[in-house]
């Protein structure tokens, strides 16, 4: 179970660092590497019934929803569309650590 | 660590509340969303092995992302259109492509087998189906529950569907959910039915009938227990139940239920009708299928005339229903319970009488329209 959370988190912080880093400089590895991580996190979220965890998925779905079209999008020569995508999905990123710290403080105290 | 405590405190609370309040479809979807569990193995696994390529192509022909997750797929699907991407020529380019040909195909059918077959055969496409049959029951408005699967009840679905009348059956054992699967029944909830959670998401508050046709008497007690629990008023809501003895039907009764029939007692009634009417078998069998609704072209209803009424009072003559509306009034049941059945166009209406009324179902309905406060 200890090991589910450390990769999930891992995916999830990756995907948000990566995705802060190409706002600031766009780089077409960077893009790759956050949607690749975001879809991982995705997929590891899948399947769990929890609230905070449905809750983390449809998060991390809509930061999906984002990066995708922003990956074809920035590939097709329109990197500004592209970045603004990303800056769209930063925000669904950005809930989704939240939501696994709180995840992280229910499980501490259920476990105390 | 006080605050940790309190935070604790409240988190127990809203998991005692949310169990408590959990319904059947809920608890539907969560197991939905559970069920998606056995996709996440394969779709990692798939996933893994297209960012692999995707980006390793990347590196060959310096960055070109679109061509790159082309090339990937053509080549772990097992397309094979060439080699679309640049650098794939080059020596380094063939190494990468037949290392991830021979690790990717596999991945790539194993992958999309699991998926598929979780996705059409396991317990996925029973849950939609179970949340579909869920949400249709959601929007029926005076329907009839029937608890227990068994031929008697087979059959009662099957008269009252053919009157359209909306059935939900409930019951949740593994021999009745799999008969009730060949007799394609639609509206089924395959859970016990003495449990609120099933009889909520039945529409007991929405219903008009419930029917228990349960063997053992203590399921029947269960559920009448239980059914009463939600829906107090006797009046609003008719509970009928089956009872091996008259004992049993007493006790029935005095927990709930507003109808008892004893399965023995009515079989012996009907042979005995048979007997006693041999010379005149045909009354006997049309007041028989008049009685259980198997005769479609001519019913009998009550009428009560309460205080209110605008026939208190009117003699049969002045009502004149026969030729209004092709009604005949074969009886009149007192306050005091006597029925008359000698009558004539002098006889008077008092409140409290009930009129026995027979005619076609649609003049029936006219007659129950117009003079309201009507039973069946």
């Amino acid at each position: 179970m200890r090991l589910k959370k450390i990769m999930t988190d891992f995916f999830l912080l990756m995907a948000l660092t990566t995705n802060i880093s190409f706002i600031f400089y766009p780089n077409p590895y960077e893009l790759v590497i956050t949607v690749i991580a975001n879809l991982t996190a995705t997929i590891l979220k899948l399947g769990e019934g929890k609230i905070l965890a449905t809750e983390m998925t449809a998060a991390s779905m809509v930061a999906d929803l984002h990066l995708l079209p922003a990956v074809f999008i920035f590939f097709l020569g329109n990197h500004e569309e592209a970045t603004s995508l990303a800056i769209g999905a930063l925000a669904a990123n950005i809930i989704s650590v939240l939501l696994s710290i709180i995840e992280a403080i229910f499980s501490y105290l259920s476990e105390e | 660590m006080h605050r940790f405590k309190k935070l604790r405190a409240i988190s127990r609370k809203l998991r005692i509340k949310k169990a408590q309040g959990k319904t059947l479809k809920e608890i539907y979807q969560s197991k939905l969303v559970t069920s998606l569990d056995p996709l996440k193995l394969p779709l990692l696994m798939l996933h893994t092995w297209l960012s692999f390529g995707t980006i390793g192509y990347m590196m060959l022909s310096d960055g070109n992302f679109i061509d790159s997750i082309y090339m990937t797929v053509i080549t772990i699907g097992t397309i094979g259109f060439g080699e679309v991407v640049q650098g794939s020529q080059t020596p380094q380019g063939r190494i990468f492509s037949t290392f991830l040909a021979i690790s990717g195909i596999g991945v790539f059918t194993t992958s999309v087998t699991v998926i598929i077959r979780t996705i059409l055969v396991g317990d996925i496409p029973r849950l939609v189906k179970m949340l579909m049959v869920l949400s249709r029951i959601e929007k029926l408005e005076r329907h009839v529950i029937v608890c227990g699967f068994n031929r008697s009840s087979l059959w009662l679905i099957k008269a009252l569907t053919s009157r359209k009348v909306n059935t939900v059956l409930v019951d949740g054992r593994e021999n009745s959910i799999k008969a009730a699967k060949e007799a394609e029944i639609e509206l089924f909830i395959p859970e016990e039915p003495y449990k609120k959670i099933a009889l909520k998401s039945a529409g007991i508050e929405r219903a008009s009938y419930l029917v228990s046709l349960f063997e053992e008497e203590e399921k029947n007690m269960a559920v009448i227990a239980i059914a009463r629990l939600l829906r107090p008023n006797r009046s609003e809501f008719t509970i009928i139940a089956t009872a091996p003895s008259e004992g049993s039907a007493h006790k029935l009764q005095e927990l709930g239920a507003n109808v008892v029939v004893v399965p023995d007692k009515l079989l012996a009634n009907r042979i005995f009708s048979h007997v006693l009417h041999n010379t005149g078998a045909y009354i006997s069998d049309l007041f028989d299928k008049i009685a259980y609704g198997e005769e479609a072209e001519l019913g009998v209803v009550e009428l009560n005339i309460e205080a209110n009424s605008a026939l208190i009072n009117k003699k049969l003559k002045d009502l004149d229903f026969r030729r209004i509306y092709g009604v005949t009034i074969i009886g009149i049941k007192r306050l005091d319970g006597t029925l008359e059945i000698s009558i004539s166009g002098e006889t008077q209406l008092e409140q409290g009488d009930t009129l026995l009324l027979l005619g076609r179902p649609k003049n029936l309905e006219k007659v129950l329209s117009l003079y309201q406060s009507i039973t069946k």
